[in-house]
């Protein structure tokens, strides 16, 4: 909900999101193409103020939504520093790997630098939004039609379970561990038979209105999209720059 | 007084059975005329639901003929196509219908199925939402609109189809009295258009006050169609449905019978009732007022 929240808000709502989803492009070649862990650390510093500054997206809200992405990533980058080796009597022997912490930081910066775009781009563009997009670019049908269907049965399933939730509670359903481990089961239980029947009705609801193949939406039109791609693809530019040169 | 016009929708002895093997529509008839606003009224489990999934083609008679403008239903892909641009159907309930990400998406995807061009389906879709008043909220996610403003996006939905016939499954249900009223208004709009109206509800009062033709639904059957102004001549019928005269009636009836007010005109709601007994007081005071002015007169 939270990057939803931002998606919505930020300064950037109006902007193309082919502009943002090019400019991330250009952001994941400067992680990509950086060749010094300082280079692609200077890369993820710029992108993340120019997310927070450029967007308004709060500093502390950006770290909120980046925190599972950098705990993944240390839990990873920290994993390459340790190396498992059978020892002369053939025992696994665990140690720390010196040799590869050049390893580790080059993967680290280049990830950070790739987790800023990317966050850049979810950040300040509504999933609707980058669905529309990715229609333009020809993605196929059936895989928009889920990524729609999801989208939505995201929030209808977040709604249901709340008030499934709080219908349990109310009645002392959490009362005890034993009592909210059954009442778990309950919910999991009635939200599959949810999942089911709502199936069944949105089938219906597109039938009633004419469909019989793929869903076809309208995306919304953004007045300057060219010229904002355009800016978009000379930031980008700088910023691959600044991956290849720092 | 509604005048005879031609049915755009008519159902004959329709019988239909679910799949468990329960009565969904038992030997029901019934016609909608062109142009008029039809209630469809009755409790819960009387098939009101199951008869507008008949109008829309959704469901296919067992038995008994659906006709719309005269023709039984085609329900070949191209027959149903063509069925479904005309009737639109609104469902009760809203995060049943809505399945798109944003609310332009949504009120696009029955123009689009039609095959229109993008231009005509822009225009459609700006038509529709400013028809009922959502044209600000075309880019909002419709997980973030109220129940009221969902239910708007999905009339708008089936609105950008441009229906003949637009159908609607309990509109009130859910809604507040000032959503109720707004809704109220939207469908006054579109019966000024020239859209015919088929709705139902639980809401006898609504039925009698809205209006031109109210059918009463019974355990799968269509027992009674009548014009709204018949409606107070009925009040055994309907209690054999499980339902109740509007209270407007009961109280008009009380009041005539005390000699208060004369059986014509017949108010609808309480508004007109109150109407009437202030002008019915308005006229006690007029020979007053009129031996007051030949007073000073003299």
């Amino acid at each position: 909900m939270l990057i939803e929240r931002c998606a919505y808000s930020n300064h950037w709502r109006s902007v193309s999101p082919a502009a943002k989803a090019l400019f991330a492009l250009c952001g994941l070649l400067a992680a990509f193409l950086a060749a010094r862990p300082q280079a692609a650390c200077c890369v993820a510093l710029v992108l993340a103020v120019v997310t927070c500054t450029g967007a308004r997206i709060r500093p502390l809200a950006y770290l909120r939504a980046a925190t599972p992405a950098l705990l993944f990533l240390a839990t990873g980058s920290l994993s390459l520093l340790i190396s498992v080796h059978a020892s002369p009597t053939g025992v696994p022997q665990i140690g720390w790997a010196p040799d590869a912490t050049s390893q580790m930081a080059h993967l680290a910066s280049r990830s950070l630098a790739a987790l800023a775009a990317l966050l850049m781009l979810v950040l300040t563009t509504p999933l609707p939004d980058s669905i529309g997009l990715l229609r333009c670019l020809h993605v196929p049908d059936l895989l928009l039609d889920l990524m729609v269907l999801c989208y939505r049965m995201l929030f209808v399933f977040s709604s249901a379970m709340q008030d499934t939730a709080s219908a349990q509670t109310s009645r002392l359903g959490y009362a005890t561990p034993r009592l909210a481990l059954r009442s778990a089961g309950m919910l999991a239980a009635n939200l599959t038979l949810q999942v089911w029947q709502r199936a069944a009705a949105l089938h219906t609801a597109a039938l009633a209105r004419a469909n019989d193949g793929p869903l076809r939406f309208l995306s919304t039109q953004f007045a300057h999209a060219r010229r904002d791609t355009c800016i978009a693809g000379l930031a980008g530019m700088a910023v691959i720059a600044l991956g290849v040169l720092a | 007084m509604n005048s005879p016009r031609a049915p755009i929708l008519q159902l004959d002895e329709v019988v239909y059975h679910y799949a468990d093997g329960s009565s969904g529509l038992d030997h029901c008839s019934l016609a909608i005329a062109q142009g008029s606003r039809n209630a469809v009224i009755g409790v819960n489990g009387s098939g009101k639901t199951t008869l507008f999934q008949h109008a829309n083609g959704l469901f296919t008679a067992e038995r008994g003929s659906v006709r719309y403008a005269g023709q039984p239903l085609d329900y070949s892909r191209r027959g149903l196509r063509e069925l479904r641009s005309k009737v639109g159907l609104v469902f009760q309930n809203p995060d049943r219908q809505l399945f798109s990400a944003s609310v332009l998406e949504d009120v696009s995807f029955g123009p689009l199925n039609l095959g229109l061009d993008e231009a005509t389906v822009r225009h459609r879709v700006d038509t529709a939402l400013a028809a009922v008043g959502m044209l600000e909220h075309a880019a909002k996610p419709v997980h973030a609109l109220s129940f009221g403003q969902k239910k708007r996006v999905c009339i708008a939905g089936v609105l950008a189809m441009e229906p003949e016939l637009l159908v609607l499954d309990e509109p009130m249900a859910g809604l507040d009295p000032q959503m109720q009223a707004e809704l109220l208004a939207v469908l006054e709009d579109l019966h000024d258009k020239g859209i015919s109206l088929l709705i139902s509800t639980h809401d006898v009062e609504f039925a009698y006050q809205w209006a031109d033709t109210i059918h009463v639904m019974q355990q799968g059957r269509c027992v009674l169609s009548l014009d709204a102004y018949d409606l107070p001549a009925h009040g055994e019928d309907l209690a054999r449905a499980g339902l109740a005269l509007p209270t407007v009636i009961r109280l008009h009836a009380e009041l005539v019978c005390q000699g208060i007010l004369k059986p014509r005109p017949q108010p609808r709601s309480t508004h007109e009732l109150l109407a009437l007994l202030g002008a019915r007081e308005k006229d006690n005071s007029m020979p007053e007022n009129s031996a007051s002015l030949a007073r000073r007169a003299v």
